[in-house]
């Protein structure tokens, strides 16, 4: 066991509560080897952040390490005095952490970060601290004018690699990575990443990648332990996870994957008998344009977020609209529900000509007719009200269904999206849910008034991976069912061609590309939609890991 | 069967916080005891008006608390004033978070046009000057306590919009309410079925503090003399003490009970004040808790506690 870089044995920690302790990790062991990418892989709330912090010791109080050891080389950190601590942190150890834009601080400058680092740990000041700041940039690729700028002048992607410069700052042999591409857009990811395996073959750090996305790891890590409520359920070579794994667990979170290549898979989801579809549409957004006004009188700046828009959508179609973010998706969703008016342009509803834009107050009828679906269902729902009161309020809005049949509708509504038994979901408050059945709830509310058409803005980005076909999956039925018109708004291209009959490419506001799901993943036309879907190809990564592999091999 | 379940759901939270919380349960006894007092007290007392004899006896058994310059029983005129001292004050700390929440609401949910024109009223209440507009506008109305509560809510209840509004603006963006405004849920019902509720350790914390605020400015006039002084109120029992000049007669028994009860009352209103902060925060209770369960030798600056190391 002595010949790894990084042993954790038996380490368990506890969150001090008014109760009993809660247990957030529970005896975990693993090992990582010098040159390694280790990666460890769990759902929200699985421990793999507390597994970080105890480590590196960086926990708060109320968290407590009740057992275990962590050592680096054969010293353990777990018994090392408060100063010796500091001897390990950052000099043999480094993080990058979650989000970039608050690991930087937003008032200094990226020089003054480095150099902070540099100072601390290294005792360097002067020239040599700037020369060496310099060289951290540009190992990362970013132009050494940029040592002046403050973290709100870089964009999201040059904050990350910011982030990790200051993690290379002093050579630490080992780098941990806690969800260090979460927040940012796919294509930044894989550019980001790609800069990760460079960086690591041409400095040779070991690397413990910490992510909830089992997909990622599956391209570059070596090795692989998968945590579920505070243990390790299974911990292995990445090439024999890749065959199914051992424990169910790991299987159930593989087959949550959805691709983008290969053919789309048949027969997973409920399709409909037919998928010709009405000529005539549904819905109709014609030039439709949005300005947003800075605030204050004098202020003549604008903010064009969705700029001139034009498509249909046919009654029973699952239509996919995907973009970064930016790109003004989420500013169609609130356009289409009239949650905003648009600056001009149009929206016509089952081709009548009903120009449902005009109005200032948005007419009863189209809010029966229109329902969304949020993004984040812990904000989407009232923590005050029970899921009773949620979806009872809407239908007593409409005057669809008296008080008697009320309960028992409600109750049939909460097991048709999976809560089931259904009187059992009815009395409880949002906080005693998890955020899958939160979001069966918010569904559950959608579905409740009977629209035609739902907009779905992003709802499975905030959910677990091992939920998020469940979900995409009521959305199909639904459709297959009650022949429901679908706008499915995604950042993730896999999912929107999981789901979607068609997709509209979006960016800066405006639409790139257009065309049946398979017809554009396939053959994109566009260079934009080349390179979404290229980053969202499974191998991607992996060809750019295999080949800084093979040089390795040709140098030596 | 929903409505009534939900409210008594988060009262009963509410409550059970602040019976569990030693200084909200403190304050509230505290409290308790003055609106007890204030509201069966007089009819136990002897009148606070009549002239009982010898001025300025010190406390003794027939005078609990003595007799004042004008030869009144200072325990009597004490525990009567707290009736109208208590009623302004609390009446004034109502009514300025219910205009606080009526206007601050309105111009934070609606925003644009309304909000300008909302925010502009707010802004001119607060730059007013309080204390020279409080005392120039008590002398020139009629005294009395319709006048006093008229004036501390007119000078009393911007800021309390201005806080609503601001937290109004930050609820109006949330999912939650969009949810219901895509439900079809009008928008008188968002605010107060759906936000209002979530405001409600803001509207309370604003109510105590408007209420100590009243309390406060209210004797403060009164004692300059621009209450109705034939009323019986702390404040006008601090203006006689001081005509009749008690500190130079060194009669300390003419302000002391009633200077006391002021500032009791406040105590206990600031103590409830802080039992709120830490049933909705529970933050502020949690670093008391883990300090107690956790061996106080481990608990280093910036290292994270180790029970046992296996070795």
């Amino acid at each position: 066991m002595n010949n790894y870089l990084l042993s954790i044995e038996n380490l368990s920690v506890d969150y001090i509560t008014d109760t009993e302790p809660v247990r957030a990790v529970n005896n975990i062991s693993f090992g990582i080897h010098t040159g390694e990418i280790f990666g460890l892989v769990g759902e929200s709330g699985s421990g793999k952040s507390t597994v970080v912090q105890a480590m590196m010791r960086i926990l708060p109080p109320p968290g407590l390490i009740s057992n275990g050891s962590v050592r680096i080389n054969g010293e353990d950190i777990l018994s090392a005095s408060e100063s010796n601590v500091k001897k390990f942190r950052w000099k043999q150890i480094s993080i990058v952490m979650q989000s970039a834009l608050n690991a930087l601080n937003p008032v200094l400058s990226i020089r003054e970060q480095i150099s902070d680092v540099l100072k601390t740990h290294k005792d360097l000041v002067g020239i040599d601290a700037e020369t060496r700041a310099k060289e951290l940039l540009s190992l990362v690729d970013i132009d050494e004018d940029r040592l002046n700028s403050h973290p709100h002048q870089l964009s999201g992607g040059m904050k990350q690699r910011v982030v990790i410069a200051i993690a290379l700052a002093i050579m630490p042999p080992i780098i941990i990575m806690d969800e260090p591409t979460t927040a940012l857009d796919v294509i930044v990811e894989r550019e980001i990443l790609a800069k990760i395996i460079e960086l690591r073959k041409k400095l040779n750090f070991t690397i413990l990648f910490i992510t909830h996305d089992l997909n990622l790891l599956l391209e570059f890590a070596d090795r692989l332990a998968i945590m579920k409520n505070g243990r390790i359920v299974e911990i292995d070579d990445v090439e024999n996870i890749k065959q199914g794994g051992q424990h169910s667990y790991t299987r159930k979170l593989i087959g949550s994957i959805p691709s983008a290549s290969g053919s789309r898979q048949e027969g997973l989801l409920s399709k409909p008998d037919s998928l010709d579809f009405p000529t005539t549409p549904l819905i109709e957004i014609k030039n439709l344009r949005k300005t947003f006004q800075s605030p204050g009188l004098f202020n003549k700046n604008k903010l064009t977020a969705v700029d001139d828009i034009s498509f249909k959508i046919s009654e029973g179609e699952i239509v996919g609209l995907v973009g970064e973010s930016g790109s003004g998706k989420s500013t169609i969703a609130k356009l289409v529900t009239r949650l905003i008016r648009p600056t001009s342009g149009t929206i016509y509803l089952n081709g009548e000509n009903k120009q449902v834009t005009e109005a200032r107050n948005v007419p009863l009828e189209y809010r029966k007719i229109v329902q969304m679906v949020f993004q984040d269902p812990f904000g989407s729902l009232n923590s005050i009200h029970t899921v009773y009161h949620h979806l009872s309020r809407p239908l007593l809005r409409h005057r669809l269904k008296s008080k008697d049949e009320l309960f028992d509708y409600i109750i049939k509504m909460l097991e048709t999206v999976g809560l089931s038994p259904g009187e059992k979901f009815a009395d409880k408050f949002p906080h005693e849910m998890s955020g899958g059945e939160r979001q069966r709830v918010a569904i559950a509310r959608a579905l409740s008034l009977k629209p035609q058409i739902i907009i779905a803005d992003e709802p499975t980005s905030m959910l677990d991976v091992s939920i998020r076909m469940d979900i995409l999956e009521i959305f199909a039925r639904m459709r297959k069912e009650n022949n429901l018109t679908i706008l499915f708004i995604t950042h993730d291209l896999a999912s929107a061609r999981y789901l979607a009959d068609r997709i509209i490419v979006l960016k800066n506001g405006s639409i790139v590309e257009e065309g049946p799901s398979e017809d554009l993943i396939q053959s994109p036309s566009n260079e934009y939609t080349k390179q979404l879907v290229n980053a969202a190809s499974p191998g991607w990564l992996e060809t750019i890991h295999k080949n800084s592999d093979n040089k390795e091999i040709i140098d030596a | 069967m929903n409505s009534r379940t939900q409210n008594s759901n988060i009262f009963r939270r509410w409550f059970d916080g602040i019976l569990s919380n030693k200084k909200a349960l403190i304050g509230t006894y505290i409290i308790l005891f003055f609106i007890f007092i204030a509201i069966i007290g007089p009819f136990f007392i002897q009148s606070p008006t009549e002239f009982l004899g010898t001025p300025l006896t010190p406390p003794s058994t027939k005078n609990l608390f003595g007799t004042n310059g004008q030869g009144q029983d200072v325990f009597a005129q004490t525990i009567s004033g707290a009736r109208q001292t208590l009623f302004v004050g609390f009446t004034t700390g109502i009514l300025v978070v219910i205009i606080g929440a009526l206007i601050g609401g309105i111009a934070g949910f609606y925003g644009g046009r309304i909000d300008d024109i909302l925010s502009l009223i707010i802004n001119i209440f607060l730059v007013m000057p309080g204390l020279p507009l409080m005392v120039i506008l008590a002398s020139w109305l009629p005294p009395g306590p319709g006048t006093l509560l008229g004036v501390l809510v007119l000078t009393g209840w911007a800021w309390n919009a201005r806080v609503i509004r601001s937290q109004m603006m930050t609820f109006r963006n949330r999912d939650f309410v969009s949810a219901a405004i895509v439900s079809g849920e009008k928008n008188i019902r968002i605010i107060l079925v759906e936000i209002m509720p979530r405001m409600l350790s803001l509207l309370a914390s604003s109510f105590i503090g408007a209420s100590i605020y009243a309390i406060g400015a209210q004797v403060g006039l009164e004692f300059l003399g621009l209450g109705d002084i034939s009323t019986v109120t702390w404040g006008t029992n601090l203006y006689w003490a001081s005509n009749d000049l008690a500190l130079l007669t060194e009669s300390w028994w003419t302000f002391v009970p009633t200077g006391l009860s002021i500032a009791l009352v406040s105590f206990s209103l600031t103590l409830i004040n802080f039992g709120i902060d830490e049933v909705t925060n529970p933050r502020l209770i949690s670093e008391r808790l883990w300090r107690e369960k956790i061996p106080r030798n481990l608990i280093k600056d910036g290292v994270t506690p180790v029970l046992k190391n296996n070795e």
